[in-house]
């Protein structure tokens, strides 16, 4: 596996050094258009990934194509939904936003974003991301942010283990515990599964909604009455809090970081979680266990969390269509297909949405066949499992709250705790 | 003589508390990843200064590094025009208002930051000055005056009367008599207590935190901002960040110290 | 002193208004918002009287973030106390002149850090995997030991890292006072064959009982601005285990529903208790 890593960066090197001068064509025409469009540095708010890393040390390309240059903040996860939010409702201090599936609705329905595609340079080929992904990225008919990150949840485990205990990938739930129970082994540093217990409806909530649409639950009625409060959602606690019995410390108060972390350093045997963590799990640079993963679907019925995180204009920052257009730039540079091919050279995987980049043969040597297959297996059970209503990320938060008071012990009453979030989504629905 | 060596040992167990977590951070700040995050604390390292370039590099920690220089430096100019004289004045004039006055002063320290940030926000808003240095300077100024004036008022107590009097009689009026008489006199106090209110505003946190958003950023939430970042933190880069953060409180320390001896030495005269 | 001298009015006038005015805008602000429906999203709000005072009163997470704050003072302003006199007389019964400025000198530092490199530093010191302080556990037990998510100890790690930081600072205002003292009655008291601990526990500890409160309250309401560490090491978690008024507050009008109105009722609520309850206090002890 190793070698054909290495044998694989040495040839897209070379491949990239011939493609460089075609590029440099491309990019100088590319400037002609784009020249006078922006008048200052554009300013991002993102959360960290190591595919925008990669695009920053590129940033002289930018320069030379806008004229300006650009800066990007990172926050964490919950941080930059808080401060993104804020700072589009009432400051206006950046020029693009970091948006997600969760909170698109949210965003677009208050104009807090811009539709992309009015300002996005015909260039850069929008069709040319995943449908998937375009299709998350749509709210209301209109296409609002170009992804850098998304899919749906995979099944990776760690075949060394699997082999010592004599068991098989699990296909349900019930020989996920079977499974589960037999691996799990903290004395020798091996722990069954991982989860994520931090707050927030990215967060614990996020990998909590499996089991919950799995088991059949519905957030709300029809008629705008919550329907959470069911034994589907008791059903999914129990089962959540039961498999945190086998997690890694750290993942009490933990999210994708923490557990995706304590699975690529060799903690973990079983994993479910999203899709980048595939190609994160073989890549030697930030995984000791490259060369011992396998992948699989979901064990049923678990449902697989579909999502897609990207860039959008603000709105408030940028009142003129000029502004917009030097945003929307921005954006497509970002997540051209050029800066998707360094992602790639860099092992990046996660940050890859491009069907060229996917079908391109330097992607099928990078990854071999077993991870494309492995994705493309759990697109039929990629399923969208929040509830899509901009008061969404009130309500996902608060359940987030709730869910990590559960997990680390601080309350243990269920269908109190459900109780109390149906209380709040009442209040919410009646504002 | 056993208790003796027990309490020097005691003794240095505490001064090991205080210095080895921050000769660790230290030494965090020259390691790769590979040598911070294993089970066994590593003392010896390859040490690294691609963390600490990186850092200086890094145009968000130098911006944030010079905005908290030009708001922290601002402020305690603010607190020494406005807060030293207003404290001469309190400590020449002993009685109900100045005494009231004092007071009040100290009373500002009672108030939740939370309490003085949320309104703060709204306001600056409305007024389009949110997320700039001057608002910032604004806000901190009410730190530093009052704190300039409580810590000064003894500094100007502990000056002898005699000396003021000798140079009213040389003809200096009132107001020449403060500047160079007191103030000269004094001045050892009070550039402790303008230290104080330096390290003061240097730290603080809260405000900063929900007054500012990018412009106006300072170094505290800009470190802050690097350790919630998960696992993928880079925990190097951040301990770096941490000893920048610290360096300039910590070049003060003789100063507040000897600020300190100072006012415990006369006080109890 | 020229009595009819206009310096007073000059020095003390600008810098007394200008401390009013940007004092008493936003509590008056705070004040008026607290009573009104805005929200961070949107510019209009309407009066709704006490609706959000009310609101509080069935808030499971209010009434828990206020049992956290009381827990918080109290908890930070015993031990603070217990350990800068414990050490502080350590230092003035075991330590040479010389190396007492030595040690005075080094438990300045925690005081002077700021709050968040604190916080950072204890936070990794503490970390489940690869932490310092909890390597000896990991050690010996091979398990991990992570008390920032256990809901029993995360706040006294939090309260740790603030004692840490001004517990040695008041040890050294403590040996400071008791360098002070008249040399006389401890000497008496040695005369009759008193032991080190007696001398202070009967002697020197009660003649600074006044400074001893004033500390006490000094550190009191330095202990309201618990908010930077607890923003760093815990966000108030896990669940709502250090989640303090201003953590709750700050969740409420910035991170969760933007309602600014509801976290200013919070911080009305605040700043009258600490104002009355100090206020009273202060007056009292200095009369």
């Amino acid at each position: 596996m190793k070698n054909l890593w290495e044998e694989y960066l040495v040839k897209i090197k070379s491949h990239l050094k011939t493609t460089a001068t075609s590029v440099a064509v491309i990019l100088a025409s590319q400037a002609a258009l784009a020249a006078g469009v922006c008048t200052d540095d554009v300013r991002i708010l993102a959360q960290p990934q190591a595919g925008l890393t990669t695009t920053e040390g590129f940033a002289s390309e930018f320069e030379e194509l806008a004229g300006v240059g650009f800066q990007i903040d990172y926050l964490n996860e919950n941080d930059r939904r808080a401060k993104s939010r804020a700072d589009a409702s009432v400051i206006g201090k950046y020029n693009v936003y970091y948006v997600d599936e969760a909170n698109l609705a949210q965003f677009a329905s208050t104009g807090w974003i811009a539709p992309l595609l009015d300002h996005y340079p015909a260039e850069y080929d929008f069709e040319d991301f995943d449908s998937g992904r375009q299709t998350t990225a749509t709210f209301d008919g209109k296409v609002w942010f170009a992804p850098i990150t998304g899919g749906g949840d995979l099944m990776v485990y760690r075949t060394d283990v699997f082999e010592a205990a004599g068991v098989e990938p699990p296909k349900t739930l019930e020989e996920l515990f079977e499974v589960v129970e037999k691996i799990h082994d903290p004395e020798n540093g091996i722990y069954g599964y991982a989860l994520r217990g931090q707050r927030g409806s990215g967060a614990n909530v996020w990998r909590w909604m499996p089991y919950f649409r799995g088991f059949g639950g519905e957030w709300f009625n029809e008629d705008g009455t919550p329907a959470f409060n069911s034994e589907a959602a008791v059903k999914a606690t129990e089962t959540y809090l039961k498999l945190f019995e086998y997690s890694p410390p750290g993942t009490r108060t933990g999210s994708w970081d923490e557990s995706t972390g304590a699975f690529n350093s060799g903690q973990v045997a079983l994993i479910v979680e999203s899709a980048p963590l595939g190609g994160m799990s073989l890549n030697p640079d930030n995984s000791n266990v490259s060369d011992k993963v396998a992948f699989g679907t979901p064990p049923a019925p678990l449902t697989g969390g579909g999502y897609a995180h990207g860039f959008a204009i603000g709105s408030k920052a940028n009142e003129t269509d000029a502004e917009r257009d030097c945003a929307a730039l921005w954006i497509a540079w970002a997540t051209s297909k050029e800066n998707e091919l360094r992602r790639l050279e860099a092992g990046q995987s996660g940050e890859l949405n491009r069907v060229s980049v996917f079908n391109s043969p330097e992607f099928a040597e990078a990854f071999g066949e077993e991870l494309p297959a492995a994705l493309e297996a759990t697109a039929p059970f990629t399923r969208v499992n929040f509830w899509q209503n901009e008061k969404w990320p009130d309500l996902g938060n608060r359940w987030g709250i709730i869910l990590e008071e559960l997990i680390t012990g601080q309350r243990t009453d269920i269908n109190e705790a459900l109780a109390e979030l149906e209380a709040y989504a009442i209040e919410l629905n009646s504002d | 003589m056993i208790t003796r060596f027990l309490g020097k040992s005691l003794l240095v167990f505490c001064a090991a508390c205080v210095l080895v977590p921050l000769l660790w951070t230290l030494m965090n700040a020259f390691k790769v990843n590979a040598d911070l995050l294993t089970p066994v604390p590593q003392f010896f390292f390859d040490p690294t200064f691609e963390n600490i370039t990186y850092v200086l590099s890094r145009q968000s920690v130098f911006g944030a590094l010079y905005n908290s220089l030009i708001i922290c430096l601002s402020a305690v100019g603010l607190g020494l025009v406005l807060g030293l004289p207003a404290a001469y004045a309190i400590a020449r004039n002993p009685n109900r208002i100045t005494q009231e006055i004092q007071f009040f002063v100290l009373s500002l320290r009672f108030l939740p930051p939370v309490a003085v940030a949320i309104p703060f926000m709204v306001i600056w808003l409305n007024l389009g000055m949110y997320d700039t240095r001057w608002s910032m300077i604004i806000t901190y100024s009410l730190i530093t005056i009052s704190i300039t004036i409580w810590l000064s008022i003894p500094g100007f107590q502990q000056v002898p009367k005699e000396i003021e009097e000798a140079a009213r009689v040389d003809g200096y009026g009132p107001y020449a008599v403060f500047a160079k008489v007191a103030l000269p006199v004094a001045m050892k106090s009070l550039l402790g207590a303008l230290a104080f209110s330096f390290v003061l505003v240097w730290n603080e946190f809260m405000l900063a935190l929900m007054l500012t958003t990018s412009d106006a950023k300072t170094l505290p939430i800009v470190a802050s901002e690097m350790s919630q970042q998960g696992l993928n933190v880079p925990w190097g880069i951040l301990n770096a960040a941490v000893v920048l953060l610290s360096i300039p409180p910590l070049l003060l320390l003789g100063l507040l110290s000897s600020f300190l001896n100072r006012s415990f030495a006369q006080k109890n005269r | 002193m020229n009595r009819r001298s206009s310096l007073p009015y000059t020095f003390l006038i600008p810098t007394v208004a200008l401390l009013a005015i940007l004092a008493l805008t936003p509590t008056i602000y705070a004040l008026n918002v607290s009573f009104t429906d805005r929200t961070l999203f949107s510019s209009s709000s309407n009066y709704i009287g006490f609706e959000n005072y009310i609101d509080l009163l069935s808030d499971r997470r209010f009434v828990n973030s206020a049992y956290v704050s009381l827990k918080w003072e109290i908890m930070t302003v015993t031990t603070t106390m217990i350990m800068a006199v414990g050490l502080g007389v350590l230092m003035f019964e075991c330590a040479s002149p010389k190396m007492r400025n030595l040690y005075c000198l080094i438990f300045l530092i925690p005081v002077l850090l700021p709050r968040v490199c604190a916080a950072f530093v204890w936070k990794f010191a503490f970390h489940p995997l690869y932490g310092i302080v909890t390597y000896p556990y990991r050690a010996i037990t091979g398990q991990p030991l992570d008390l920032l998510a256990d809901p029993t100890t995360a706040l006294m790690v939090v309260g740790f890292v603030d004692v840490w930081q001004w517990g040695f600072f008041f040890a050294v205002i403590i040996v400071k006072l008791l360098e002070s003292l008249p040399p006389q009655p401890i000497e008496a008291a040695r005369l009759d064959n008193a032991k080190p601990w007696q001398i202070h526990f009967y002697v020197t500890i009660p003649m600074l009982k006044a400074p001893l409160i004033s500390l006490a309250l000094v550190k009191a309401i330095e202990s309201l601005r618990s908010f930077d560490l607890i923003y760093v090491m815990t966000r108030g978690g896990p669940g709502i285990a250090t989640e303090t008024l201003d953590m709750y507050a700050f969740s409420q009008g910035f991170i969760e529903a933007g309602k600014i109105g509801y976290a200013s009722s919070i911080a009305v609520i605040m700043l009258l208790t600490t104002i009355i309850t100090f206020t009273i206090i202060w007056k009292r002890v200095n009369k």
